[in-house]
């Protein structure tokens, strides 16, 4: 997408997508651009400030290996020496203000320090961190709480990849899937038009006899959002009654002679409409549980590290 | 007769709406079918589910139709008779139908109310939560602290747990924790060395002291004959100097959280993994000793840097006193080309080594003993101990006595030899001979005579015994006082004096005690160097006859060390010629703690050395980066 520059101190108007710092107050001096072809000014957290902090990670990554390497450390590298120190303090003091990241987005603001720009700082310091906590062991690793320390920030960072993963792919599937002929559906509106469709299938199987009365009920009682994790994730719901029902009330009208209102047919109508609305849900509800599934590891792994990496750093002092 | 039905109802703002009408009749059907007086519009219902029937005034019979049952007070029947006075709950599917008497008409009444949703969606499910995995995946706040609380449990707690039960255990040397498991285990970070593999278990047995860095006296519970480099760890690091730049920084580091410096961890690096124990650290000797005056003022010790340019004159270890062969006394000297040393022995070491002289044509007349030989070579006398380093120390009776003869008489085939080293024997021997009447002649007891060497000479001097009888004198005193003095046999060797005893006619033999090492502060080993002559480094020894000459060789000259040995880099001094240059670090002659045996660095095996070369190397072209 082609863009041109957006300088707002120079007079480009402002809008709520383009502004980069809403406190400026400078009065256009030139005639202002108008900007036709700005569609969008959304710009990822992954590209931030034209790609700063992948920039600094990257110069993170090149010192800590050129210093690993030119630095002679006698035996051989490890955690005690004194640039196995210095990585270390600096993970610990990094691997704490990456936790930080839980507090600060509990409050956005705009500009240099928005939560744009911290999320960014996270993502690629976090992924630094592979280097700096790597490069403090020395790669002796062993079954210890400080490999332990080790596991669990590498198990913390590559949820966190995967998150990004998941972040920069599956947010187009989950709009394909809210998008029907009448436009984009909300979660709300799922779930009103899955009652209405309710309300319609209850009225229309009043006429049938009971035991397909007892068929359609029981997909009337069947709870959208029933299903174990590993069935949202998969989308795969066997048994599912809506289904059964379906199934069921076809066999019936397969023995009954054909009028012309058949409440069966009519029941039967509104039950596939109901699946079709129940597959969309449960479309939606798959690609949000892969959303959120990463930050159920992320966020207690974290703890997880924090707890080891004080038994890490207590331990050695202990044992000192 | 007639009932009141009403129909409750609610409005999205939660108010009721009620709907009432009158069914007459004496009947009255529930079911889903709209013909029904009492429609319930419920899928769990039946069509035409059961009958009312008005029994009397204040009695109805409530009957399932088609055998679907219903609840009755929460019980589920068939088929009830109720008294309407009493009033009862009554369910069909959803629906709850509550059964009374109107007040003013006395018809039975039924207040119907629909109690769940029609369906799931209906019942309004928390959207908020229900799109979120809530309730399907432990919560991260939950699981957060629940895994924290376990690591800091497993890794925290139970480790120093493990710690205190044992550290009674510390600092005895063979106290060790039961077998098993021990919760601090999960601190080590690594195995320790095979040396150490015995205390893997036991981590009280370094780490004494919790906040304490490894100290020495933990070492010492089991090395206890350990040469310290120096007693005095304060002067070890004053010897360092004050350190500079980066290291000034690391060092304050350490001092803050309290490693003090001059430790034996400092260079014994352990939890290196299962395997020898990592190489002490190249610390270079010339960092303390290059300028070491400069920082420890009142030391005895000379700076020493490089080998080849800047090492201090060598200082043997000479004789001072023999008077005590036991314990003679010693005195350390600075080595010099004239410097002197009397071991009580007089002995002509020019004079023995020629190959033109009467010494050498002895040596030529018994080929059998000294096969090609022009004339003795060092080895006729000096032989090496059974590790090749040392030299042992010369015997009479082995090396001298084949030409120089104590023999003083001959009877039958026999001859009788005055015996060697005890002096009051000597005497008393020759007093006995004269004493005994027997041949009252001179005995000719020159050893420094002329003769062939052997046992024919030994009969020749038994000979000129009996032909010198007229012209020598016939007393047993002029005898001993002829051994003792100038041309006697004892005086040509030992140095004599007069402060002895009756016993031995007032003589005295000073006592001789051979030198074995000359240099105690450093390492040589004659194992090394068996390619080169004896006199190539001991060069005085051909061309001196003065036996307090040092034959020992020093630092420079020729024959001396610095012929062949350069610095460690090859460095050496303009006046010195070397022509197969040795590179010498300090290591090869040299141990950081001192013993009586080779350093360290060439005692290894063989098979341990080539790994320890090439650790060390690696760690060399490691410096070499830097």
């Amino acid at each position: 997408m082609a863009t041109l520059p957006h300088t707002p101190d120079k007079g480009d108007f402002e809008t709520a997508a383009t502004t980069k710092s809403s406190t400026s107050t400078r009065t256009p001096k030139t005639a202002p651009r108008v900007r036709r072809d700005k569609v969008t000014s959304h710009d990822s957290f992954l590209n931030y400030g034209n790609g700063r902090w992948w920039k600094i990670a990257i110069v993170i990554a090149v010192v800590s290996f050129a210093t690993y390497f030119l630095i002679d450390v006698e035996p051989r590298h490890n955690g005690g020496s004194w640039y196995g120190y210095t990585m270390g303090t600096i993970g610990f003091a990094l691997i704490l203000w990456l936790t930080l990241l839980g507090v600060r987005k509990r409050a956005m603001t705009p500009g240099r320090w928005s939560l744009k720009a911290w999320t960014s700082a996270h993502v690629y310091l976090g992924l630094s961190l592979i280097v700096i906590g790597t490069l403090h062991t020395g790669f002796q690793l062993g079954w210890n709480v400080h490999t332990l320390a080790w596991a669990l920030m590498m198990l913390v960072i590559l949820s966190g990849l995967f998150g990004i993963y998941v972040y920069a792919t599956l947010p187009k599937a989950l709009s394909a899937n809210r998008y029907d002929e009448d436009g984009a559906i909300t979660e709300k509106v799922m779930i009103e038009q899955m009652k209405q469709l309710d309300r319609q299938i209850h009225d229309a199987a009043q006429p049938l006899d009971p035991e397909a009365a007892t068929i359609v009920e029981r997909s009337l009682g069947e709870n959208v959002f029933a299903g174990s994790f590993w069935q949202r994730a998969r989308n795969s719901y066997p048994g599912d009654l809506t289904r059964i029902a379906m199934g069921e009330l076809r066999k019936l009208r397969n023995f009954r002679p054909r009028t012309d209102d058949d409440p069966f047919e009519r029941v039967e109508t509104l039950l596939s409409k109901k699946e079709a609305l129940l597959a969309k849900l449960r479309r939606h509800l798959q690609l949000k549980s892969w959303l959120q599934a990463w930050l159920y590891i992320h966020v207690p792994a974290t703890f997880a590290l924090i707890a080891a990496l004080s038994a890490h750093v207590f331990s050695v002092f202990f044992y000192w | 007769m007639s009932f009141l039905v009403r129909q409750i109802a609610l409005k999205a703002s939660g108010d009721e709406i009620v709907r009432a009408k009158r069914v007459d009749g004496d009947e009255m059907k529930i079911g889903r079918d709209g013909a029904c007086g009492l429609h319930l519009p419920d899928l769990a219902v039946d069509p035409e589910h059961a009958l009312v029937t008005q029994l009397d005034e204040t009695h109805i019979e409530i009957e399932s139709l088609h055998g679907q049952p219903f609840e009755v007070d929460g019980q589920s029947v068939q088929r009830k008779e109720l008294d309407v006075t009493l009033g009862s709950e009554l369910k069909f599917g959803s629906h709850r139908i509550k059964l009374g008497q109107d007040a003013r008409s006395r018809f039975p009444t039924f207040t119907v109310r629909r109690e769940a949703p029609l369906s799931h969606s209906n019942s309004d499910p928390d959207t908020n939560e229900a799109y979120t995995l809530k309730g399907l995946v432990p919560g991260k706040r939950m699981s957060a602290w629940a895994f924290a609380a376990m690591v800091l449990l497993a890794f925290l707690a139970w480790p120093i747990w493990s710690y205190a039960s044992y550290s009674d255990l510390a600092l005895k040397k063979d106290a060790a924790r039961p077998a098993g498991y021990h919760g601090d285990k999960a601190w080590e970070s690594g195995k320790l060395s095979l040396a150490h593999q015995g205390l893997e278990n036991d981590c009280q047995s370094c780490h004494v002291e919790p906040f304490v860095a490894v100290r020495d006296n933990a070492c010492q519970t089991c090395h206890t004959k350990v040469h310290d480099h120096i007693k005095d760890t304060a002067r070890l690091v004053a010897a360092r100097g004050e350190p500079g730049g980066f290291a000034s920084f690391t060092r304050a580091v350490a001092t803050t959280f309290n490693k003090p410096a001059g430790r034996c961890v400092e260079c014994h690096t352990e939890h290196e993994g299962a395997g020898d124990m990592a190489p002490t650290a190249q610390k270079f000797c010339t960092d303390c000793h290059a300028e070491m005056k400069s920082r420890l003022p009142d030391t005895k010790l000379p700076d020493a840097a490089d080998f080849g340019t800047s090492h201090p004159q060598l200082r043997p270890t000479v004789i001072a006193d023999t008077t005590d062969a036991a314990k003679p006394k010693l005195r350390q000297i600075v080595w010099s080309q004239d410097a002197k040393e009397f071991n009580g022995l007089k002995f002509t070491h020019a004079q023995h080594l020629s190959t033109v002289n009467g010494v050498a044509q002895m040596v030529r007349r018994r080929p059998n003993e000294f096969p090609d030989q022009e004339g003795l070579d060092c080895e006729n006398c000096h032989q090496t101990d059974a590790s090749g380093v040392w030299f042992k120390p010369v015997v009479m009776e082995e090396s001298c006595q084949t030409c120089h003869s104590l023999t003083f008489d001959k009877i039958g085939g026999t001859f009788r030899t005055l015996r060697h080293g005890e002096p009051e024997m000597v005497v008393a021997d020759l007093r006995g001979f004269f004493a005994a009447g027997a041949p009252t002649r001179p005995i000719n007891l020159d050893s420094m005579s002329r003769r062939v060497p052997g046992d024919r000479a030994a009969a020749e001097t038994a000979g000129d015994y009996a032909r010198a009888v007229r012209f020598y004198p016939t007393q047993a005193g002029q005898a001993i006082q002829m051994l003792f003095n100038k041309g006697g046999a004892c005086f040509d060797c030992h140095n004599i004096t007069r402060t002895g005893t009756a016993a031995t006619a007032g003589y005295n033999v000073q006592n001789v005690v051979q030198t074995q090492r000359y240099y105690h502060k450093g390492w040589f080993t004659h194992a090394k160097h068996t390619k080169y002559e004896c006199v190539d480094c001991h060069v005085k020894a051909q061309n001196t006859n003065d036996a307090t000459d040092l034959l020992v060789p020093g630092l420079d000259g020729k024959g001396g060390c610095r012929d062949c040995h350069v610095g460690g880099t090859g460095a050496k001094l303009a006046s010195a010629s070397v022509k197969q240059p040795v590179e010498s670090q300090c290591a090869m002659c040299h141990d950081y703690h001192l013993d009586d045996k080779a350093p360290w660095m060439t005692r290894l095996p063989a098979s341990r050395r080539a790994s320890y070369d090439r650790r060390r190397n690696a760690g060399a072209g490691q410096n070499a980066s830097k």
